[in-house]
């Protein structure tokens, strides 16, 4: 090896930095400008606006981010997007967050000002409202945007981005509008084998849960020659909020609110984890962990561990929600006639309890897409998204194209019993070669149960098709209780009174420097003690779980929490005004 | 490198003629070697644009950086961040972890493929030798995603190896939980890292070894040494400098460690003993959207190193004689 001497050129080198400093300091003057300005006025030759968007228009390609992964996205080469990009001459060209919900990706974007012309941000879009990065939509909605404006209808006032600040960035895509949900995907699962063999018991409490787990898993240790897995959780990053923390609070009769108990009266926002009631759920798990019935390894998982033990068909029980094992689950829909698929149970701590997981929540708005200042043609963009929303769009998006993927016969629209089977059982590749279900956070929508004007559903979930895709093994458990879809079992809406703030999962995190790291902090403290309460031994758990509240406490969590009522309280008078 | 290694000896003449002017010296003798210096600019470029010019960018550091304003119009707060960053208990955890799990890497990750490597090289049978090192180094092309899966499959308590194992040698009677255990975290990323990269570190110690004068070791056959002796009179010298000067690197790598493993092998429950400095700067500064904190960290990343890898490069001066500056 030679010996490098290179003291002399030191100076050198300090000299050539100077000179670098200098030539950024020149480039670096061309920076963004200014907050949410007005769009440039070009294109208004382009103003031909029928309703029906059949104005054909130039090719355009707009870019697009999404913080919600999309696995099966196929470059717009499915048939639903061929059909959307030949009646509008826009090209979608996408990029989706893998994992994380994008916030990492959203950061950067805002950092390096250079952001493609249309991002789905979620709840990351106030690092990009900070930023000045998306367009303030409102002359744009009253100008180009017909049925934008008949879609959102009433819910207008919901659309405005926050009491200081009430500009439309986002065109909210996430929720639907005027939703009646007629399925359920959520409450504490049992394979339909479980309750067949045990003659359909009553599962309301966790005991009830408890002991139908413990007498199967009694009598079958094996499924198909390994061991069987009694319950097993997904633990693996923010899952930890789905599968352990989101269920103590529905375990004892809470709506979502995020990580937040608001006070209905006050609107005062408490962890809700701080709750007693909670303790005693985690006390649950902490006493199936010891009992050998819940999963060793539940908290060590990763996720796609977590979905092979599901696809295996071993686990007899899940506490999550449907969207989190879906895939796992159709790997073994057909088996035995779906013997091994997941009934949804609105299982509470005690029978006082009653599960609040369709309480109402009105339209939330929030969650969406927005255009941003690179956008290179708003105009463009904003009646792309018109069309999306046009009824024709919301149909070609939820069913396909007409004589491919639904007929219709007598006035109604059908879905023939093949596309059906194939929908059902190959979802994925369904998915990836139609486009059905893909450009569905693109455009808003409306919800289950809204008709159109020809007297038909927006959407294909409709009782009738909904048990359509049931598995033979789901629709005798559903009979055997009496139920025709999964709802039927859980709490009706009109129980609940509506929250006026919507949810709070959906208000926009306060951008307080301090609030955000307090609030990191909490759920750091939170995702390590709660599992390590769990896996405590009994004797123990109380001794975790307090050190738990008292380093809550330390980290100042009081301050986050003020800062977070004011948020809900503003919510509340913005969206309570007319 | 060329402009270098061809100025060396044109140092050591000027140092003999001290008297004489240095700048015109310099200037001519820039102008003799016109072509090296042509040669070297593009090099010199390419230094500058991603290793100098990203450090405006430190500027962030000391203001409360608010994307989409221009530099002007940003506020400045001077040390803020960086006593945010020392203030913070969290902080002391991260950096516990990360230097202990990079001195854990240095040290088993240094001395195992020396060993390798200098064992490798005394076998006899060719063949046999080639194939033993091509698979060792295979892993190294693995990526971290896989092999995280790989070690959680091989420690997993259902039908994992190392539990299996254990259990048949009746060493234990109930299968542990080795990622569920915040103290052993440490060492599961350094085996795990050992195993991957100990037949690609290997490759440089097996290069300089076979470059090693033979006739030395006929010399000392012939002056009567056996093979241990051979390997510690001549092998370990003959490679003496390069492992100077990788060890002078490695120190100056290790408080930047990365985080992919970490990540990858790391779960709520053991956060506190896996969490490392990357990581902690993507949680709290970047997906917080504090900018200027994660600068702050960036910063005082950059420092250390520097001061790290400075000392080692005096220290082993003194000792060894060997140094890269």
């Amino acid at each position: 090896m030679k010996v490098l001497q290179m003291k002399k050129t030191r100076t050198a080198a300090m000299l050539l930095l100077a000179g670098a400093l200098a030539v950024t300091a020149g480039c670096s003057g061309s920076g963004n400008n200014g907050n949410g300005n007005a769009p440039a006025a070009n294109s208004a030759a382009n103003a031909g606006t029928d309703a029906g968007g059949e104005a054909k228009a130039d090719p355009i390609t707009f870019s697009f981010f999404g913080a919600d992964a999309s696995p099966n996205w196929n470059n717009m080469q499915d048939e639903v997007g061929k059909a959307i990009t030949e009646k509008t001459g826009v090209t979608i060209k996408a990029e989706y967050a893998v994992s994380g919900g994008g916030t990492d990706k959203i950061a950067l974007m805002a950092a390096s000002g250079q952001y493609p012309d249309m991002v789905f941000a979620k709840g990351d879009i106030n690092k990009l409202v900070d930023a000045g990065a998306v367009l303030d939509l409102t002359d744009l909605i009253e100008e180009h945007a017909p049925n934008l404006k008949k879609v959102y209808g009433k819910y207008m006032q919901r659309l405005k981005y926050s009491k200081e600040d009430p500009a439309i960035y986002v065109l909210p895509t996430n929720d639907s509008i005027d939703q009646t949900y007629f399925d359920a995907g959520g409450g504490f699962e049992l394979q339909q084998r479980v309750l067949k063999e045990l003659g359909y018991p009553q599962i309301k409490t966790l005991e009830d849960y408890e002991n139908a787990l413990k007498t199967y898993y009694a009598k079958h240790p094996t499924t198909d020659g390994q061991p069987t897995i009694p319950l097993t959780l997904d633990a693996d990053n923010w899952r930890i909020m789905i599968t352990v923390t989101n269920p103590a609070f529905l375990a004892t009769g809470l709506p979502d609110d995020g990580e937040y108990y608001i006070n209905p009266e006050t609107y005062e926002a408490s962890f809700h984890i701080k709750r007693p009631e909670e303790r005693e759920y985690i006390r649950w798990l902490n006493k199936m962990f010891n009992e050998g019935l819940l999963d060793k390894e539940a908290f060590v998982q990763k996720s796609d561990q977590y979905k092979a033990k599901i696809a295996s068909g071993r686990v007899l029980g899940l506490i999550d929600q449907e969207w989190g094992y879906a895939d796992a689950e159709n790997a073994i829909k057909t088996k035995e006639d779906g013997a091994y698929t997941y009934a949804h149970l609105p299982v509470t701590m005690s029978s006082e309890f009653k599960d609040a997981s369709f309480a109402p929540t009105g339209f939330m708005a929030g969650y969406g897409i927005a255009i941003t200042e690179s956008c290179k043609d708003p105009v463009r963009a904003i009646k792309f998204l018109d069309w999306l929303a046009s009824d024709e769009g919301q149909v070609l998006r939820n069913w396909g194209i007409e004589g491919k993927h639904y007929e219709v016969q007598d006035g109604k629209r059908v879905i023939p019993a093949d596309i059906q089977k194939q929908k059902t059982e190959d979802n994925a590749n369904f998915t990836k070669s139609t486009g059905i279900g893909l450009y569905y956070a693109m455009g808003p929508h409306y919800g289950d149960g809204v008709k159109d004007p020809s007297g038909n559903y927006y959407t294909t979930n409709f009782p009738e098709q909904i048990i359509e895709g049931y598995t033979p093994a789901e629709k005798e458990t559903l009979q055997a209780y009496g139920a025709s879809t999964w709802i039927d079992l859980f709490p009706k809406p009109s129980e609940f009174k509506e929250r006026p703030y919507g949810a709070a999962w959906n208000i926009p995190a306060p951008t307080d420097p301090d609030y955000n790291v307090i609030f990191k902090k909490a759920e750091d403290i939170i995702w390590k003690k709660v599992p390590e309460a769990i896996l405590a031994k009994p004797e123990d758990f109380d001794k975790v779980f307090d050190d738990m509240l008292a380093q809550l406490d330390k980290v100042n969590l009081k301050k986050a929490e003020e800062i977070y009522t004011q948020a809900v309280k503003d919510r509340v008078e913005q969206w309570s005004a007319k | 490198m060329e402009a270098y290694t061809d100025k060396t000896p044109g140092k050591q003449a000027a140092a003999g003629a001290a008297e004489q002017s240095g700048l015109s010296r310099f200037w001519r003798k820039m102008k003799s070697q016109k072509v090296l210096y042509f040669m070297a600019i593009p090099f010199v470029l390419w230094v500058f644009v991603f290793s100098y010019l990203p450090l405006w960018g430190w500027t962030m550091a000391f203001q409360d950086f608010k994307p989409g304003r221009t530099f002007m119009e940003q506020d400045w707060v001077g040390f803020k961040h960086f006593v945010d960053l020392f203030t913070d208990e969290r902080f002391y955890l991260v950096m516990r972890n990360t230097l202990a799990m990079s001195f854990m890497g240095l040290i088993v990750g240094f001395t195992v493929p020396i060993l390798f490597a200098v064992l490798l090289s005394e076998l006899r049978g060719k063949y046999f030798k080639r194939t033993v090192q091509t698979v060792s180094y295979l892993p190294h092309f693995v990526s971290w995603v896989v092999v995280a899966g790989i070690v959680t499959k091989m420690l997993s308590t259902e039908g994992g190896a190392v539990n299996d194992l254990l259990l048949g040698l009746n060493l234990i009677d109930q299968p542990i939980q080795f990622l569920a255990k915040g103290e052993w975290f440490w060492s599961i990323v350094t085996a795990s890292d050992l195993w991957k990269e100990l037949g690609w570190n290997a490759i440089i110690y097996l290069a300089a070894i076979s470059g090693i004068d033979p006739e030395l070791y006929e010399a000392s056959r012939v002056d009567g040494a056996n093979r241990l002796k051979q390997m510690w009179h001549i092998t370990l010298p003959g490679i003496r400098t390069t492992i100077s000067v990788l060890l002078i690197m490695s120190i100056g790598h290790l408080i930047s460690i990365g985080f992919e493993k970490q990540f990858l092998l790391g779960n709520n429950l053991v956060m506190d003993y896996s969490e490392v400095l990357d990581l902690y700067a993507l949680n709290y500064g970047l997906n917080l959207g504090r900018f200027s904190f994660g600068t702050a960290i960036g910063i005082f990343n950059s420092v250390v190193s520097i001061l790290l890898l400075f000392a080692a490069n005096g220290v082993l001066k003194k000792v060894t004689k060997e140094s890269i500056m």
